[in-house]
């Protein structure tokens, strides 16, 4: 007999004692993992775990793009390819890439193409493959900071990483970092993206409904949101030079 | 000189030539990992190097910021302060042709007019019949006539051959030209192929050529280091080419340590004693 599941959110995203429905603060995040260079065939790649959010990306160039005919003379192209599993959300997800993945791929490429030279490499591609093998709200976000840390992973010459989270409203209560059934049942969603070379913001988007003066505010959460990972961030690229250091230096001693 | 003779030159694989050819080839290149001005400063893309802008210049891997008020690292690497230049040296990254590189070169399709080539860059590189054999002199009369002309064939390689040859001409638009005309290029028949990072390849080769010596005299072994990551390597006998194999992968995963060469010389003694070679 096969399990209905009914789409039912809860009345209240928040709990008596104040907190959110998994016990976090307003503008606490989920537990953040991050790890670079976990494909061993591809160039560069990284593999995170945000939340319940488990997302591998791989990266490969610059080389000859196929097909042929999406080859620019006077740049190289960067393609952006986010695909999620068919386990990782509740309903079997259907396999081919979908609206809402396409969407997806074409926001990411188009935050990560400030940072990339693409102009020295005519005529070649960067391809970035994101495999989402669990999903439990803010891929969107979470794709685009593993991308750019597998990107720098890979040796690519680029300006700076980027990092994303997604802020929202939830019973009229900003909060940063949504989960999947705040996304769901919240009021706004506000995912964006910061550069840090220039501080500027490479992705924006929104879905809901808040008014100006909460937007301020928004952004202005959003940005200690994200120096907090963007320190996780570069922990996690350091981290695998810096291991083989302290054991080398440790095995002198 | 008649072709026979260039070809045989051309393949023999002598010791102290090919040492001789890694040790000259790029001199300024080399000093990089080793520099004691080099720092073990890991640095990563965007990190903010110096903001004194005035005495320091951007190097190689960097980033002078649009309002001038910076200089930022473009790569994962070291970073390095040569005289007023801050430079990064890459951990990562991919190998890109350069005029003049002498690179390992896998041949993988052939056609009347020219070969095509793997050479572990973005782009396939082509080698035509004219850059494999030098023109007779003979050939060209005693007045310089017309040259001749049944030398615009590709039967002197086939698909799957391992070549060295040397860059004629490489740029961002159009495939790199080869040649194996000249000392030290040409086919290899034997021996192993390895495959590294290419920002690795100065450390394996080492500060004038000391690490590579180390590793030849070590492991009694012959070792041609090209720009493109690949390494040819042939040893007495398996053992001591699967020790060398292994003590250059130590070198690719140590690459941004410090004291590698003194290491490399005991890991190399201690695994000698271990397998049992001598």
């Amino acid at each position: 007999m096969p399990l209905i599941i009914k789409d039912e959110y809860p009345e209240k995203l928040f709990r008596d004692d104040g907190k959110r429905l998994d016990g976090r603060d307003k503008t606490e995040l989920r537990p953040i993992k991050m790890e670079v260079g976990v494909v061993e065939n591809a160039d560069g790649s990284a593999y995170l775990e945000w939340g319940n959010n488990k997302i591998l990306a791989a990266v490969y160039g610059p080389r000859e793009v196929h097909p042929h005919h999406l080859a620019k003379p006077d740049r190289g192209i960067l393609r952006v390819f986010y695909r999620m599993t068919t386990y990782s959300v509740f309903e079997r997800k259907r396999p081919a890439p979908g609206r809402r993945e396409k969407e997806i791929s074409m926001v990411i490429s188009d935050c990560l193409k400030p940072l990339l030279f693409l102009e020295l490499y005519p005529g070649s591609s960067f391809e970035v493959f994101i495999e989402v093998l669990d999903a439990d709200g803010g891929t969107r976000c979470a794709a685009t900071t593993i991308a750019a840390l597998a990107l720098a992973d890979a040796g690519i010459p680029m300006k700076s990483l980027v990092t994303a989270v997604a802020v929202g409203k939830i019973d009229d209560e900003l909060v940063v970092d949504l989960s999947g059934i705040e996304d769901k049942a919240g009021q706004a969603d506000l995912p964006c993206a910061i550069t840090w070379f220039n501080e500027e913001l490479s992705l924006l988007q929104f879905d809901g409904e808040m008014d100006l003066k909460q937007m301020e505010k928004f952004l202005s959460l959003a940005k200690t949101a994200l120096s907090e990972i963007y320190e996780i961030q570069l922990e996690a690229l350091k981290k695998k030079y810096i291991d083989i250091q302290e054991e080398v230096s440790g095995g002198n001693n | 000189m008649s072709f026979k003779d260039e070809e045989q030159v051309i393949n023999d694989d002598n010791q102290e030539e090919e040492e001789e050819a890694v040790n000259t080839e790029e001199d300024s290149e080399l000093d990089e990992f080793e520099d004691e001005e080099t720092t073990r400063n890991l640095v990563v893309p965007g990190e903010i190097l110096t903001t004194d802008t005035k005495t320091y210049l951007p190097g190689r891997g960097t980033l002078l910021t649009h309002d001038r008020s910076k200089i930022i690292s473009l790569n994962i690497g070291l970073k390095q302060t040569k005289k007023n230049y801050i430079n990064v040296i890459p951990l990562r990254g991919f190998y890109t042709p350069r005029p003049g590189d002498k690179v390992l070169a896998l041949v993988t399709d052939k056609n009347p007019v020219k070969y095509r080539l793997d050479i572990n860059a973005k782009d396939d590189a082509i080698l035509k019949p004219k850059n494999t054999m030098k023109r007779g002199r003979m050939s060209r009369g005693m007045r310089g006539g017309p040259p001749e002309r049944d030398n615009s064939n590709t039967e002197m390689y086939e698909i799957g051959d391992i070549l060295i040859a040397k860059i004629l001409s490489a740029d961002r638009l159009n495939s790199p030209e080869l040649t194996t005309v000249g000392k030290y290029l040409g086919k290899k028949n034997n021996g192993i192929v390895i495959s590294i990072d290419p920002p690795k390849i100065p450390r394996v080769i080492g500060r004038e050529g000391s690490m590579i010596k180390n590793l030849k005299n070590l492991t009694k072994s012959t070792i041609f280091v090209t720009q493109n990551g690949r390494i040819w390597l042939k040893g007495e006998d398996i053992a001591h080419e699967r020790l060398l194999i292994d003590a250059i992968r130590k070198i690719e995963r140590e690459a941004h340590t410090v004291g590698l060469t003194d290491r490399m010389t005991d890991y190399i003694e201690n695994e000698k004693k271990k397998r049992g070679l001598n």
